[in-house]
């Protein structure tokens, strides 16, 4: 159970692009077709490798809907990465895109890592958005961008692994300040740097435990 | 004091006046000076002495400074002194605390700070301007808006967490506050979440997501775990909030590894054996227990249970807390929940349950956990939650642990080897079944129910087992044993429910004890007489319900095997004796009594007073499953058909396909036996015909020199040797005539040979076409002609093969012999003095 480095993400986008599908395609390897509202948010774990590094992704899979858009909102500060999630065969999904980044970054840390999902690529009968467009939006707003399918689970694993990659990179450039922990980043109990002085952001607050 | 009045003083003016004013106009006065005053100083003084007035003339400022307070809040945020102030006159407004100073005072009324919560509350705002004030550092500010919050959240939960769930980064703020080094605001702080994460889902996801559970183990372990004061205890109640009910956030504790963190917390020293436990540790290890029963409760879902049972094993906590179970010295409450925490961590986990069997106690000699757990279940004495408890864990121990269940009923079998000297499980609970007391009838009846749930072999198993009452009495079957207790007159109606749902739970889906139960003299009567009894206690309703109920299951799983109480002969006395309408009646008792709905919502017995003890979890399950099936089968009396019922239809259909597969499988497998024969056949016949083309090059050769010997014949006789030619002449004749003939059968042969090729070919394809066709009916299985058809054209094939290879044995044969004479007349030909060609081929 021990692990490099502990990555927070949350899952977001409009209701029913397959959200909840994707993380239970990453964590169980299934796939569930029936959809099955997600009320607030939900939550999932795995360990992935990269650079020989264990890495412990703990997700949250946020629920879509306008409704709980505030409730969401209060996991985007602690998350280091977020996979914003479209559906392709639904273009009101793609629309809705900037309104989501727009919320994302308002309520984030600047660093987070977004990446674009364009989902349900299995169903390319019913596609109503070119990837080129979401190659395109993606270019424009600096996100990685993928197309993937829960049902078949095509690129479920690159998406994750990709943006764990790209976190782990931004922490090897000194990017990320992995000593605070609103970041979405703790360093794990093995090959830990030996100095855990935990540099609180609280005004004269200092954390005086951090051996766990 | 002195402070207080010199501050009042420098307010009011003068001393006179303070004594003559009212605490109202005292009030008004200073909240005009709060809002009027341009100096800090002044509003300053005015809000000091406002708090000091909040507590006795709690409804004046509350009702008159409410709104200034508030302003000052927003207005001179800037400066600490104020704000702490107004934030401590607020807090005591609201309060849900009678204070002392105003006990006296007979207006105030019990709710009087709830009712300023819902005015203060009316302005969401002013919430958010309490959160954004837990941002300052200053320890007075910062403090008392925790307080404001908690004594808020108190009065009106609900309204104030919708609130704070939509302020953005306001959980993160107060998580924050867990890490302030000043102790009090922590421990507050600590409180505060206690009150705000309360039965909300939501608050309790984000609050694990900002590492929660990380903050806390660190408290934890700084306060000095089990060990600790009330902030320990804080801090587990804060986690239990975060994890009851709450899947999203027990997989994250789980996923976490705080179940390994939690683990070492539970290990008592032995020195702590000894001493005892103070009632704070008391009440943190109580609170540890429920962490881990929130995890593995029978409500979880069973993919989440079973990953949590499998890490408590893995991480020693199920070891830890055995070990805990055997030793001395631990207070009563706690060991409640131990026992309780342990069932939930063994409850249908094979692995656990196994080692849960494994655990000896520490006594001389050492005897099995089980055994010491069982004695006090039944055992008068013991306080009723502990034996609730043990019954609890036993149940789990058995919940589907067939392994479990067996050993169980072996040591009630009578056996060839000598009896153990230590007491067996199974000798605790029959002692139970026929004690005095009727809490261990109750008891010992549903534990040996649970040895038979779902498990066919035991049921049948079981009706072997002999009891002996008393020493001289004969030993007679536990079944007749159990018949007996029932019709006992002093027999109490709990030990009766009890013993019934055990003979319910035995005899469901086992003909072979219903067949038993129905040998025994009188049950029917019993049951009868039962049922048509005219009680008017809803105890008694209860027991008839059971007995009807009882008697259903004797009529459903009846195998007709016992003269006179065959289904028919059940069915006509229920008509005529009881009435399909009483009957209907009194089977509806059982799921109309208190305790079905009771005890049918979760495993473990939860009751006040022993004369709770009536329905069990899992018999309540079973009458849930097997009612329906029950009821229909007395409603289908009226229309007639009694015979028929669902079970036996279904039982009819399945059998009938079973038949169905056979005759397949059956012909399948004459099929593939009939392409064997007909591909040995075919080579059969291409070995014949190579060797009858054999034969016939060799035949053209013979008649090649037969001419050849002609021609030297008549070149001989135009020499002169006239006698000899004659003679030769007939030879030849003869020669040449038996020739012809065999040239003619070698003919006749060939064709017969490319008839046969073409009727094995005409078979071969009628086997296919069969082949197909059989095909065609596995699909579709109730064309039954089809199948008959396709055996008689089988056997048919069969007989013409077998035919045909008689025909070519008949043919090969034939061959043979022409061989031989070919043969024959070759050496008479050589014997004549005639040359033959390719003779020395043919001699080898």
């Amino acid at each position: 159970m021990s692990y490099a480095y502990l990555f927070k993400y949350i899952i977001i986008g409009d209701t029913g692009v397959g959200k909840s599908c994707l993380l239970l395609q990453f964590t169980d390897k299934r796939f569930q077709p029936v959809h099955d509202l997600t009320i607030g948010v939900e939550f999932g774990a795995r360990m992935i490798t990269i650079d020989g590094k264990q890495i412990k992704l703990q997700i949250w899979d946020t629920a879509g809907q306008e409704a709980f858009r505030s409730i969401t909102r209060s996991y985007y500060r602690g998350a280091a990465g977020a996979l914003l999630v479209y559906d392709i065969t639904r273009r009101e999904t793609f629309n809705h895109l900037t309104t989501w980044l727009e919320d994302a970054r308002q309520h984030s840390n600047s660093n987070m890592v977004i990446m674009l999902i364009g989902n349900k690529s299995d169903l390319e009968s019913r596609r109503e958005v070119k990837k080129e467009e979401g190659e395109a939006f993606a270019r424009e707003h600096g996100l990685v961008f993928m197309e993937t399918s829960a049902r078949t689970a095509a690129n479920v694993e690159e998406a994750f692994i990709n943006t764990a990659k790209e976190i782990y990179e931004k922490i090897q450039e000194g990017v990320f300040d992995i000593n605070n922990e609103a970041n979405g980043i703790k360093i794990g109990t093995v090959s830990t740097p030996t100095n855990p002085s935990i540099g609180s952001n609280l005004p004269g607050g200092q954390s005086s435990n951090s051996c766990c | 004091m002195n402070f207080f009045k010199s501050g009042l003083q420098s307010v009011l003016g003068t001393s006179e006046n303070q004594e003559t004013m009212t605490g109202a106009e005292t009030v008004e006065r200073l909240v005009d000076r709060v809002q009027s005053s341009t100096m800090l100083e002044d509003r300053r003084d005015a809000c000091r002495a406002l708090k000091a007035l909040s507590k006795k003339y709690r409804v004046e400022v509350g009702a008159q400074a409410m709104y200034a307070l508030t302003q000052v809040i927003e207005n001179d945020r800037t400066d600490n002194e104020i704000v702490g102030y107004c934030l401590d006159a607020l807090c005591n407004i609201v309060s849900p605390d009678q204070f002392e100073e105003e006990s006296e005072n007979p207006h105030i009324s019990v709710n009087i700070g709830e009712q300023f919560t819902e005015m203060f509350i009316k302005h969401p705002d002013h919430i958010s301007l309490i959160l954004s004030h837990l941002e300052e550092y200053d320890f007075r500010v910062r403090w008392s808006a925790i307080k404001l919050l908690t004594c808020l959240l108190a009065n009106r939960t609900k309204e104030i967490q919708e609130v704070v769930l939509v302020s953005p980064m306001a959980i993160s703020r107060l998580m924050d506050l867990l890490v302030d080094s000043r102790e009090i605001i922590r421990n507050d702080s600590l409180l505060l979440l206690i009150q705000l994460t309360k039965g909300n889902a939501n608050i309790q996801k984000i609050v694990a997501f900002e590492n929660a559970f990380d903050k806390l183990f660190d408290v934890i372990n700084e306060e000095g775990c089990a060990d600790g004061g009330i902030v320990v205890e804080d801090c587990l109640i804060l986690m239990l909030n975060l994890l009851k009910n709450n899947s999203s956030n027990q997989q994250f504790f789980k996923e976490g590894s705080y179940i390994q963190r939690l683990s070492p917390m539970l290990i008592l020293t032995e020195e702590a054996e000894e001493v005892g436990m103070t009632p704070q540790k008391v009440s943190n290890i109580h609170c540890m227990l429920q962490i881990i029963r929130v995890l593995v409760s029978p409500n979880n879902s069973q993919q989440s249970i079973a990953a949590c049972q499998k890490i408590m094993r893995s991480c020693g906590l199920l070891e830890t807390l055995c070990r805990m179970l055997m030793s001395s010295g631990i207070p009563p409450d706690i060991l409640t929940e131990l026992i309780n925490s342990t069932a939930e961590i063994i409850r249908g986990d094979g692995n656990n349950q196994e080692y849960f069997n494994q655990v000896l106690a520490p006594s001389n000699p050492p005897k099995p956990a089980i055994v010491i757990l069982l004695m006090s279940m039944v055992n008068e004495k013991q306080p009723l939650v502990l034996r609730c408890a043990v019954l609890y864990c036993f149940q789990c121990y058995l919940y589907r642990n067939e392994v479990g269940q067996n050993d169980l009923i072996h040591t009630l079998l009578p056996s060839t080897k000598e009896v153990p000297a230590t007491l067996t499980s199974g000798q605790l609970l029959c002692g139970g079944l026929f004690s005095m007391d009727a809490i261990s009838n109750w008891f010992s009846a549903v534990s040996l129910s649970h040895a038979l749930i779902e498990n066919q072999n035991q049921k049948e198993q079981l009706l072997r087992s002999l009891v002996a009452t008393s020493s001289s009495s004969q030993p007679t079957s536990l079944l007749q044993q159990c018949f007996n207790l029932l019709q006992q007159g002093q027999f109490k109606y709990q030990s009766k429910i009890g013993i019934l749902m055990f003979l319910i739970i035995w005899l469901s889906k086992c003909e072979m004890a219903v067949r038993s139960f129905l040998s025994i003299n009188g049950t029917i009567s019993f049951l009868i007489a039962q049922i048509t009894a005219n009680e008017h206690d809803e105890n008694e309703y209860l027991i008839q319900g059971l007995c009807a109920f009882l008697m259903g299951i004797c009529i459903q799983f009846n195998d007709n095997g016992v003269e006179g109480n065959r289904r028919d002969d059940l069915c006509q006395l229920l008509i005529k004796r009881i009435g399909i309408e009483t009957f209907s009646g009194k089977l509806n008792e059982v799921s109309k009594h208190e305790s079905y709905s009771k005890a049918g919502k979760q495993p473990q017995i939860r009751i006040k007073s022993p004369a709770d003890l009536l329905l069990d979890y899992e018999f309540c399950k079973l009458f849930k499953s097997l009612e329906p099936t029950v009821s229909k089968l007395i409603t289908s009396f009226t229309n007639g058909n009694e015979s028929v019922n669902e079970l036996t239809i279904s039982q009819e259909a399945s059998s009938l396909v079973a038949q169905y597969k056979n005759i397949i499988r059956e012909q399948d497998h004459k099929i593939q036996t009939l392409n064997e024969q007909v591909k040995q056949l075919h080579l059969q016949n291409e070995s014949i015909s190579s060797k009858l083309t054999e034969t016939q090059t060799s035949m053209s050769q013979i008649n090649d020199q037969n001419i050849l010997l002609r021609a030297q014949l008549t070149a001989a006789s135009s020499s002169g040797v006239q006698n000899q030619h004659s003679n030769m002449n007939g030879f030849y004749d003869q020669h040449a005539t038996k020739i012809h003939e065999l040239e003619q059968q070698v003919a006749s042969l060939s064709h017969e040979k490319s008839h046969n090729e073409t009727k094995i070919q005409f078979y071969e394809a009628e086997n296919a076409r069969l082949l197909t066709e059989i095909d065609q009916f596995g699909a579709t299985k109730e064309n039954e002609s089809t199948n008959e058809k396709l055996r008689c054209e089988i056997n048919e094939l069969n007989s013409k093969v077998e035919q045909m290879s008689k025909d070519q044995e008949d043919l090969l044969e034939l061959l043979a012999d022409q061989d031989l004479k070919i043969k024959e007349y070759r050496k008479r030909l050589k014997n004549l003095g005639q040359q033959v060609e390719g003779d020395d081929d043919e001699d080898d």
